[in-house]
Parts: C-alpha cells; structure tokens; sequence
C-alpha cells in the first residue's frame, strides 16, 4: 500500500523561492493564466526568520473539500491522490471555503471573471482532458514534476514511508557530522 | 543501476505499467514509482515515456544561466512539449529554476520574431532573409569607403554557443577592427582582470559541486536568485555543518539562508575584506607555509592590510567590528572555506580590485587551490565564460592572446589566412593592436562628444543577442542609437533597441533561432564544456547564428572583399567542425582543447560520474571530469576541475599558478614556486612560450614529465602592473560619504585618459558630485540586481507567458525608514531619479516603478531589478515594436540612473553603487 504526500523540508534543504516548482508545473500541465497549483509563499519577507514554503494541494488523508462538494466530483484514490471529475463540477467555490490550504483554484472566464470549474493539483497523475486525441484514456505515473525539479531539493513528493526516510537521512546526516551537536539544524 | 537495487522488486516495467494503467479505472492506479536512496529524488526519471511511440527525450542544456543545468526535453512528433529530469547530469541532478522548466514557453512562443524586418519612414516592413543580409553587407561596405572599418561597432553574445561566440570574433577580424564587445565586458571583465593578475586565469577556480566540501562559504552576491540550482550543492555543504555568510546591502534570499549577514554599503568590499585580512594576520590564522611556497609579495599585502583594522573597517563599510570579526573567525576556522561572488563584487570602478582582494584573502588562508576552497565567481549567462574564452572582446583575439602582433600571427595560421591580409583589413596596423571601444562606452563612440581614440565615430552597430535594459546611462543609450545610420538586431525576439530607439528609419531585425534550434557547446561557470542538443528545427523562419554569419560572411566576399571566401573554408562539418579544427586548434592558451567527440560521450556515460567530485569511475570515460574543465591538454586528459591544485599530477587535472610574468619580479623576488617551480615551456621541454604557440603538440613529453605547459609560479599578491598594485580603499563616485572621499578619494583622471576608445574621468566626477553637494539632492544609495524570473534585459523572459505571470513587475526596494519619510507606501508609485545624463545635457534620469517598502534592505540604499523595458522615463514604448512582439510585461530600466563610473582597467560600468532620490511627486528637471 503506498500514500502520496508532499512535505517541503523546513530544516536545511530549505526553499528560497526560485519558483522552479510553480514554473515546471505549468509547464507540464500547461494550466493557465491565474491557475496556481503550486504557490510558494514567504513569510517575514526581510525579516531575520524569512521562510518561504511550497503550497501544493497536501492530499489530505481526510480531505474536506472531498466532503462538502455538493455534487460528489472530488475522489479519492486507492494511492491517496485526490482528483475530481471536472466534467460535473459546477464552479460553486465550496470545495475553496472548506480546504484549510487554498489549494483549490478556478479559472477566470468570461467578461467578469466569474468562476470556472474547479483546478488543482493532480500529482501529475492526468491532465483533466483525461482523452488524447484518438479519444484514449491519458494515465499517467504519480512523478509530480514541482518535486523532480524543485532546485533546492526542499519539496519532497512521494510514498509517504520514502519521505519518512528521506527525512530521517537527511537529518542523520547532519547529526553524524557535527558529531552530534545540533548546532546546523535551526540557523535562527 | 546500483541505486534503485532496495526497491527494484517493487518496479513495473514500462509494458506492465502500461497494462495496469489501461485496466485503471479513474479511482484506481497503481505506481510504478520506486524510491532512490542515494539522492534527493524519491521517483526514477521520467524515462519511461520515451516508449511511447514519436517520443522522444533529448538531453539538452539550459539556455539562461551559467550553472549550466542539464533537461531532457521531450518532444512529441517534433513538437516540443514539455521537460522531463536529466537526472545523472552531475551538476543539478534534474533540477532547474523557473527559467529553467519553463524553456518550451520561451522557445516556442507566439511573439518571436517571424522574419527579418526593416524599419523606413516610421514603418516596420517584413523583407527576405537575402534582402536583409544583402542590405547589410552594402551598408557595411559603405561604411567602410566612407569612415573607415572602425565605424562599425558589433555587440556579441554570451547567450549563443561556443562556436557562434568564436565566430563573431573571427568576423570582425575579418572586417578589421577591434570594435567588438559583449556582456561580459559589463559582468565579470573585473574577474578576467582580478584574478588574472593574480594567479594566471580570470576563471571561476572550483566548481558548484566542489561547494559542497566547504566548511565555510562567504556570499557577496545572492546565488538563491540569480543562480538557484546551485544551492543544491550549497544546501549540502551547509548539511555537512558549513557556516555560511552574506555580505549584502540587502537581506537577500540567500542572507535568509546564511548564519550571518554582513549589510555592508554598496562600494565598501574592499574595506570589508581588508579588516577581514587584518584580523586573520592579527591572531596569525594565516598560512604561512603556502605562503612562503607558492605566493609573491606578501610584505606589501601586509602593509595595505595593516591600514585596515577592523574598527576602520567598520567605519567605511557600515559592519560592525564584531561582526567583521566574527566573519574572519570563521573563515580561518572552519577550513576550506570559498567566496562566491558575482556582479555585487564586479561592477564598480574598482571591480578588478575587490576581485584581487578576494583572491588576496583565500591566499592568506591558503584556501587557493584547495578542495572546497578558491574563489567561485558565478557567471551570468549560459555561455558567458564561453564567449569570454573565445573572446566577443574588445581586447584580446580568442583564449586571451590578446592583440599584439604574435596573437594575430597565431590565429591567422588557424584560419588559414595570409597575416597580411589581415592587417590590410585595419584602418592600419595600429588599430590591430589598438583595444576597441567597449559595452560600457561605444555610445561614446556614436556620440563622438567626448575625445574619441579613433578618427571616424561609429556609425553602424549589431546588437547580436545583447540587451539594452543592461546597459548603464540607457538615456544616453538610446541617443546614441537615433543618431546611428543603421542598427542591426539580430535576436529570436525583438530586443527593446528596437523600440527604444524613436527613430524613422535604418533599423534592421533578424530572428535569429534560440540555442536550443541548433547543436552546439556551451561552457557552464566553471570551464565545464557541455554539448547542447538540437531539440527542434528553427522555427518561425529564423536561423541559427553560426549560420547567419556564415550567410552573412557570403554576402560580403561579394560586395566588400573576396578574402571573406576564407571565413567558413574549414568547416563541412557545423558545430563540430569550428570546434575541432579550429577552437581547439588554436585556443591553447587556456587548454581549451576538448574533442566534441568526447563531451558527447559523456552525455552518453552521465550516469558514470560523480556529483561529490565530478570524476567517471568505470567506462570509457574513465577518470574524466564532467565538462571537461580547462586546461584539458590533449584527448586523454581528464580536464582540470579545480584550478592551481599542485598536489595532483598534472595528468590526472593538477597544474599550479600560471608563470606569466615572467621568473623574476621588480623587486628581485622569484616568482616561480618553491616547489618544482619552473617558466612557461616549449614543447620539448626548453623554457619558452612555445606551449601556446604550437599548433600541433599535444603536450603528452610534458605532461609525462609533470610540467605544467604554463609553467609553475606563484600567485601574486602584488601586481606591480595595476593602478592599485595592491587594493585599497576608493570611495563610489557618487558617494553618500563625502568626509572619507578625501581619505580614499577615486582615481585621478589621468589614470585613465583615452581609456579604450574614449576620453575618461574618476576624480573630477567625484569632485564635482561632491562639490555640487548632490549628495544632498540625491540621498539614497542605488544599487541593482536580479530576479529570478528574468534574465538580462528580459526581452525573452518577459515575453514567455510563465515567467510574466510569476514575475509580473518592476519595483524599487526601499527601507520602511526612507519610504515613510518621504511620504511613501508599500506599492504607490514613485520616481526614482539621478543626475546621470546631465553630463550630456539630457534631462535628469528617470524611473517611474512602484514602491516595495521593506526591511530588507539597509536603511539609506534602494534596489531595483535591471531586466526591464517598454518604459523610459514613464512614458510606454511599446507602440514602436513591430505588430504582435512586445513583450507580455513592460517596466522601467534600472540602468538608466547608474553613475558614470568606470573601472580602470576594464572599463566595466558602475551599476551597483550610485545614488538616488526617490519621490511621490516627479522630480523638477
Ligand atoms: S484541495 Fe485542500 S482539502 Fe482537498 S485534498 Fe487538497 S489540500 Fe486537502
Ligand atoms: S522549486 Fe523548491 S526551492 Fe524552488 S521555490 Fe519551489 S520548493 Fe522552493
Ligand atoms: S537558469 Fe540557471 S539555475 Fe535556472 S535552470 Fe537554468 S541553468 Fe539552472
């Protein structure tokens, strides 16, 4: 059994904003204009604990948009990666007051810029024209490309058992040479 | 492959994938995904897509900064379509920027430009591809009859390939004249000549992954936006319990990183790097016996450093003493330590100082040639160290033989050209070995309202793959290309000259291709060659540029001179052919001799080498470094990642200081090392100059030997042959602190007179500036910089839709403090404004930009991001570019308030440390 999840390495790895994240995922998905599946935000800009984090859609185990969504298009996957059925969504905005995260999005359409149908990350799983053009069903690998190219190598993206390693790696590491003192892991 | 062997049960192959995702409902998917324990990747490359059928992914280069990221790009029945991971190229692992993962949006894009194009009477007019090259050779020609060759003047590229770069050269050789410059005239020509002067190459010494052993790393300019991936390296260094410092005026993203931050005033690095030196020499941290061994002139370092206390130290730069203190402490004591730098060190009058003072300090520690250690200059553009090797220079002919006679023998011989020939192309034989005008001046040239060290002013100009936004004095700027008879831009979109320039008639535009329409070599910052794959065609009918000099070297054989036949002769075979049988033919002076045949091998064998150190275990590429960094001496040499390490043999990438100035100082000192030092050599092994000359050894009787070609020598902590032999101290032109100009006052003018092609001033500047009292007027230290979103004059990647929606805008930074007092919030709209141009009897400079009020920044500085254009002075030029090519987002030029500042030796514009006012209101002419 594998569960996706993201998590942005907060301690050494840690993201300085380079936006490779939010570029490649544009570039793959090719979404457009005002469609953010991936935003980096930064708090206490110039202040001595400046922190940026990469916000994309957590997979919530539990996930609240799933769960107020009046005409059931949000799901589940058996791998934990939450999509939904574009084609039912009616725009109305519920799933955005309900994740804790922001993650949903909609596309501006029309002269007032009145909601679109509901976007968000897909873990690079499908595009939501989920038909090539011969009419066949597009799948794709869960390899979310924010992750791959993330320059810092702060978002991690994966099983959530490899990040639990990752992280215990990385942090091993950094334990092991400075021969225990832990000193490098908070630098403010 | 070895690191995915824990997981390899759990993997699908492609086909099994294939049939589990076809039988997948929407809800239910299994992953063929595995993790790797050995990097930060937690899925295997993309690769398995490549199976699908008329897809195909093509290792490829990055098109916009010298860190020199590898990408796959795939490309889907020729249509490129997106990116996947290049995850064994050594260098980033698969990772890239924003500008980076987004190059299909920059490549292929709707407001390229789609033809050649010439403006008359006010109208943009499409021609043919002939009638433009044709227009031009006749214009040229022209030219020639009526002013002389020096009335042309080429601004070359550090965004096109290694090949394309060497070929502008070669084409104003074969035109005759040295008029020819490119961006790194105003990026790190202060490197070439700082570190040059000290140690024999003005190269970055380590490389980015050579941070990663670093103990220490001391920033002064700010990798996490102009060159993020390389904190990839920086990240691990720091894991390993490396300290990390940033000297900035700003608290950038990468001070957000580091354990401490120095905010030095814009200007003061020296004085910062001195009270560092102080100290270190004060509790004796220095390493005398590297010292002793391998450097020359040390007593005369130590009595400029003795002048610079901490406390003194304090007092120029704004630092306090304690943290000062502290810095020098840990560079001393947490050994190798490196300094990275980049255009905050090099764009000052006195860049080529604050270069030799970095270099000085990693001598005192004995950090040169040191694993982990050196000095990191992190160049700009993709191709940037490239084009400064093959020289798009107004000083040298390729690999820095410079432009004496014997340098002209020595590549005529490679071109296969009668010497004489050549100096019959020249006004005369003294404008051969006479430097042109450079990047920083040429307008000058145009303008002609100053002593100029030509008889004609120029009359025609290329801007080939040069911007305009990152010119400094950009009112002057744009002057100088109304009044040019005819401006060529050849570009893949339509650089701002083009619109700048309110001008009617006798402007020519040719869409050149981007970098990833053609093959060809690229070197990344640290000398490493990579070869960059064609990914598509040329679209919209544009060519790549090795092809329209050639094109356009065709058209002159017929109209100016048939010698021109000679241009292209050696080459059947393009790019290789210009690499091989004549790059690496003739660029010896910095063993630039690389085979393309081997760096496409190790595209091949990527998987071999190493990130820690960057050598192949195992295949045919055995032993090679990546890139195959230079010195690379000969077809089995592995290339030389670190530079002056002499604790390795030379054929396994050792060498030592370059002996280039000879055995013997002024002052009677040896400058050969004390350990098995001797002079250049002959091929045979007789002292001589022969190794750089000789165009058929292959250096092996030396190299068997252990000689290094060059010869072994010392580092020079004394360069007798500067203005300043050792740096010291100069106040900014433009000074906020009048009191200590008269203590560290600039150069006098005399140190420059015609200083390249033009008439040129430090003190009188200075004088005046502060005689005037402008410092009164113009209060706020003006500083500028990147942002990650864009690069250079951003007429690309203000025009890719991506990057413009991530970075939409030109902005001032400005401190709470300074905003507040004048009356200014966070996003109003304000001036900034500076005296530049007056000189000129232009207006008073101008920008129009909106306030971004922050702590971020030292209180009495300002910032502003330089990549912008389609406003001057806060009016829109973008009605004057042809139909459909504006770039999506426009902003003001940064540039245009720079001070007029000069380094002496190079001539490199001042564009980090002027001065500003900023206001509400517009400021009164
Ligand atoms: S959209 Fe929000 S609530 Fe829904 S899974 Fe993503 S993070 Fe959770
Ligand atoms: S790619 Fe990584 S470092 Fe860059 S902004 Fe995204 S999370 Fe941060
Ligand atoms: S711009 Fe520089 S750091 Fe960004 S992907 Fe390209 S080479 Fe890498």
């Amino acid at each position: 059994m594998v569960t996706m999840k993201f998590l942005p390495d907060m301690y050494v790895n840690r993201c300085i904003a380079c936006k490779g994240c939010e570029a490649a995922c544009k570039t793959q998905n090719k979404t457009p204009e005002n469609i953010r599946r991936i935003r980096v935000v930064t708090f206490n800009k110039g202040e001595p604990n400046e922190t940026n984090i990469p916000m994309p859609c957590l997979h919530c185990t539990d996930p609240p948009c799933l769960h107020v969504c009046p005409v059931n298009v949000i799901y589940k996957r058996e791998d934990g990666v939450v999509l939904l059925n574009k084609e039912g969504c009616i725009g109305c905005g519920y799933c955005l007051f309900a994740c804790p995260f922001g993650a949903p999005q909609f596309e501006q359409l029309g002269a007032f810029g009145t909601k679109g149908k509901m976007d968000k990350c897909t873990f690079c799983v499908e595009p939501y024209e989920q038909r090539d053009n011969q009419g066949k069903l597009i799948k794709r690998e869960p390899k979310p490309r924010c992750s791959l190219f993330c320059a810092a190598e702060t978002l991690l993206a994966g099983d959530v058992k490899a990040i639990s390693e990752k992280m215990r790696q990385r942090q091993g590491s950094t334990i092991f040479r400075s021969g225990g003192a832990a000193k490098t892991f908070l630098t403010f | 492959m070895g690191g995915y062997s824990r997981f390899s049960e759990l993997r699908f192959s492609r086909r099994s994938f294939l049939k589990a995702s076809a039988a997948a409902t929407a809800g239910v998917l299994l992953g063929g995904y595995v993790t790797r324990d050995s990097s930060a990747r937690l899925f295997e490359p993309v690769n398995a897509q490549e199976a699908e059928s008329g897809t195909k992914l093509i290792k490829t280069i990055c098109i916009f900064c010298a860190v020199g990221c590898g990408v796959k790009a795939r490309v889907e029945n020729g249509v490129l379509t997106g990116l996947e991971p290049w995850d064994e190229n050594p260098i980033n692992g698969g990772r890239m920027c924003c500008k980076g993962a987004s190059i299909p949006s920059s490549v292929v894009n709707d407001r390229r430009l789609k033809s050649p194009m010439i403006k008359e009477g006010g109208k943009w007019r499409k021609v043919s591809w002939d009638g433009a090259l044709t227009a031009i050779a006749k214009k040229m020609k022209d030219i020639r009859e009526k002013y002389g060759p020096d009335a042309v003047f080429f601004a070359g590229s550090a965004h096109v390939t290694n090949e394309a770069a060497y070929l502008q050269r070669k084409f104003m050789a074969f035109w005759g004249s040295n008029n020819i410059d490119h961006q790194a005239r105003i990026c790190h020509s202060t490197t070439v000549a700082g570190l040059g002067n000290t140690w024999g190459y003005g190269a970055q010494t380590n490389n980015f992954n050579d941070m990663r052993h670093a103990r220490c790393i001391l920033f002064l300019s700010n990798p996490a936006e102009a060159h993020p991936v390389s904190f990839r390296h920086i990240y691990a260094a720091k894991r390993r319990g490396a300290i990390l410092i940033t000297a900035d005026p700003r608290y950038s993203r990468t001070a957000a990183q580091s354990d401490l931050w120095l905010p030095m005033r814009s200007g003061t690095d020296i004085p910062l790097i001195l009270g560092m030196a102080n100290w270190i020499l004060t509790n004796n941290w220095h390493d005398e016996e590297f010292i002793n061994q391998r450097t020359n002139g040390f007593k005369y370092v130590k009595k400029v450093v003795e002048q610079y206390p901490p406390e003194t130290a304090a007092e120029i730069t704004g630092v306090s003493a304690e943290k000062i203190k502290e810095a020098a402490r840990l560079m001393a004591q947490n050994q190798p330590s490196t300094i990275q730098y980049a255009m905050g060190a090099t764009q000052h009058e006195v860049g080529t100082n604050n270069i030799r003072s970095f270099a000085i300090l990693q001598l005192l520690l004995g950090n040169a040639g040191q694993v982990g250690g050196g000095v990191n200059a992190f160049r700009g553009h993709d191709n940037v160290q490239g084009a400064t090797d093959l020289a798009v220079l107004a000083n040298t002919l390729p690999s820095y033989y410079g432009l004496s006679d014997g340098a002209w023998k020595h590549w005529s011989k490679v071109w296969g050209v009668d010497y004489n020939w050549m100096v019959s192309r020249f006004a005369s034989k003294d404008f051969m070995n006479k430097k042109g005008f450079t990047m920083s001046r040429w307008r000058d040239g145009v303008l002609a309202e100053l002593e100029l060290g030509q008889p004609s002013p120029i009359k025609m100009a290329f801007l080939w793959g040069h911007s305009t936004p990152s010119q400094a004095g950009m009112a002057i700027v744009k002057k100088a290309y109304e009044t040019l008879e005819m401006l060529v831009i050849v570009d893949p979109y339509v650089e701002n000259a083009a619109a700048l320039a309110d001008k009617e008639d006798g402007i020519v535009l040719l869409p050149a291709s981007t970098t990833w329409e053609s093959d060809g070599t690229v070197t990344a910052s640290p000398r490493q060659v990579q070869w960059r794959n064609k990914v598509l065609d040329p679209l919209y009918d544009s060519k790549p540029d090795v092809i329209i000099l050639l094109e356009l070297a065709e058209k002159l054989a017929e109209v100016d001179d048939p010698g021109w036949k000679d241009f292209g002769k050696n080459y059947s075979k393009i790019p290789e052919d210009i690499y091989d049988k004549e790059i690496r033919v003739g660029a010896r002076a910095i063993g630039m001799r690389q085979s393309t045949w081997r760096l496409k091998r190790q595209q091949e064998y990527d998987f071999a080498f190493d990130t820690e150190t960057l050598r192949a275990t195992g295949g045919p590429v055995h032993g090679e470094y990546w890139g195959l960094p230079w010195p690379c001496w000969n077809d089995e040499h592995p290339g030389t990642p670190i530079l002056y390490r002499n604790d390795v043999p030379v054929a396994d990438g050792g060498h030592d200081f370059r002996a280039r100035w000879g055995t013997e100082a002024p002052d009677g000192t040896s400058l050969l090392s004390a350990i098995g030092g001797h002079p250049e050599l002959n091929p045979d092994g007789t002292p001589g100059p022969g190794w750089k000359l000789d165009l058929t050894t292959e250096y092996r009787r030396l190299i068997a030997a252990n000689k290094v070609p060059y010869g072994r020598g010392r580092a020079r902590f004394w360069a007798w042959n500067l203005p300043d032999p050792v740096p010291v101290h100069r106040e900014p032109l433009w000074t906020p602190r009048p009191d200590l100009a008269g203590k560290y006052p600039a150069y006098e003018d005399k140190v420059y007179g015609v200083h390249f092609r033009v008439k040129t001033k430090a003190r009188s500047i200075q004088e005046a500036f502060i005689n005037t009292r402008l410092y009164e007027k113009y209060p706020l230290i003006w500083t500028s910089g990147r942002q990650v979103e864009h690069q250079g004059g951003g007429s690309m990647t203000r025009s890719n839709p991506i990057l413009s929606e991530l970075q939409p805008e030109m902005y001032v930074e400005i401190h709470p403090r300074d905003a507040h007092d004048r009356g200014i919030r966070d996003g109003d709209m304000v001036w900034v404004s500076s005296p530049r141009g007056t000189e000129y009897g232009l207006t008073i400079a101008k920008a129009y930009v909106k306030a971004r009020v922050t702590r971020g920044i030292r209180q009495g500085t300002v910032f502003m991001p330089f990549h912008w254009g389609g406003v001057f002075q806060g009016e829109s030029y973008v009605r004057r570019y042809p139909k459909d090519t504006a770039p999506l987002v426009v902003g003001e030029s940064a540039n245009i308030i720079a001070p007029p500042g000069w380094d002496a030796t190079t001539q490199m514009q001042t564009t980090k440390s002027g001065m500003c006012e900023v206001s509400k209101e517009r400021p009164a002419e």
